[in-house]
């Protein structure tokens, strides 16, 4: 490699970016595309493609963290992700400026919920620890969950994992759950998929209808939004 | 003169491309990370991004029209960002196993009280508003 001028190792690192990158965008394209056909809860490209792709890297018997320095880059896109909501918000002033209080409601409630089950059934189950910790920021989108994870002493990595679990399994059974509950207003049915299932739930939601998606989308990101603000006061709780 | 004439074509250009406004997001959400680490507030960067877009289309400094097919993009593929995210189990062997299975299970049945408990409380404040009237727009539909 000595003389080309590339700096050592670079060539190599290249190369990982492009093979793994491309890997993860080819099997999560595949997926997305199966799973407009079957449309199973198997076949989220949530859950598929990482299947796939964990398949993949234990197979060719690479460290996870080659793989994680590969496509990095796709996990910081869900910073301009997060910009991305301004839209819908923007072009839903007028029914967040109705119902905001309603939604706001719903928010508390389900944070609250989601926090004490979390470490009420983690408890029960014998799970301590910083396990326990990361496991309550779980209903929250990953980049806000991260922030939260962190600061009340959870690890945020393996929150990550538990939020995408928690978004498969929500978007999979909340549709079980909405032929069981007396639902009849479409922000109950919104409310539903973006405080259970935040991203997952939103697209499920979006396919119910446009006013759940947007209400979902628009939960998600009051969520977020509520637990950042209230993690420092959790964290002296919990400390 | 000439500067609002390169504004105006900017303008102009940033409505058409798509390229331009996800390039957009992604200097919106920079610039948050950068207030981020000026100020230690304790957000992510992008929260802050979606509040400087958030105030340029409520000042209309920005048309709604040259923002929203970038947000369509990142909005439509968000589950991608995730995929990596997931493979972070492959750093926590213990997790391949019986810890794994409480886990899920924490997570499945908490998470069903979480939408359950939620979508009553809607439900419940949207049938209250309703008697007072205020929210009588609503679509109702059965589910």
């Amino acid at each position: 490699m000595s003389g080309t001028g590339w700096p050592e190792g670079a060539f190599e690192t290249a190369a990982l970016t492009v093979f793994w990158s491309a890997a993860t965008i080819g099997l999560y394209w595949a997926a997305k595309r199966l799973n407009q056909r079957l449309r199973r809860w198997w076949s989220s490209p949530l859950l598929l493609a990482p299947i796939l792709l964990i398949a993949l890297v234990l197979g060719l018997h690479v460290s996870y963290r080659d793989y994680m320095a590969g496509t990095h880059w796709l996990l910081a896109l869900m910073g301009p992700a997060t910009v991305a909501f301004a839209v819908p918000i923007f072009e839903q002033r007028a029914m967040i400026r109705r119902f905001w209080a309603v939604l706001a409601m719903g928010v508390v409630a389900g944070s609250g919920t989601s926090m004490l089950t979390a470490y009420g059934l983690a408890s029960l189950l014998g799970l301590g620890g910083d396990l326990r910790l990361s496991l309550l920021p779980r209903s929250v989108s990953t980049p806000f969950a991260m922030v939260v994870s962190g600061d009340i002493g959870g690890v945020p990595d393996l929150t990550a994992v538990f939020v995408v679990c928690t978004g498969v399994f929500g978007a999979a059974f909340g549709e079980a759950l909405l032929l069981w509950l007396p639902l009849r207003s479409s922000l109950a049915r919104g409310a539903l998929f973006g405080m259970g299932a935040h991203g997952a739930g939103v697209a499920k939601a979006h396919q119910l209808g446009a006013e759940e998606g947007t209400i979902a989308g628009l939960v998600m990101v009051m969520v977020g939004l509520v637990n950042v603000l209230a993690a420092p006061m959790l964290a002296m709780v919990l400390r | 003169m000439s500067l609002h004439a390169t504004t105006i074509l900017f303008r102009r250009r940033l409505h058409m491309s798509r390229l331009g406004q996800i390039l957009l997001m992604i200097g919106l959400w920079l610039a948050g990370e950068a207030l981020v680490r000026a100020t230690h507030l304790p957000l992510p960067g992008g929260v802050l991004g979606l509040g400087l877009l958030l105030v340029l289309l409520f000042t209309r400094r920005l048309s709604v029209h040259s923002a929203r097919r970038g947000a369509q993009f990142f909005l439509g593929e968000l589950l991608l960002f995730f995929v990596p995210a997931v493979l972070a189990v492959l750093d926590h062997p213990e997790l391949f196993g019986w810890l794994g299975l409480k886990v899920a299970a924490v997570i499945l049945l908490g998470t069903m009280m979480v939408m359950a408990v939620t979508a009553l409380v809607v439900e419940f404040c949207c049938r209250l508003s309703m008697r007072e009237g205020n929210a009588g727009h609503v679509r109702h539909r059965m589910a």
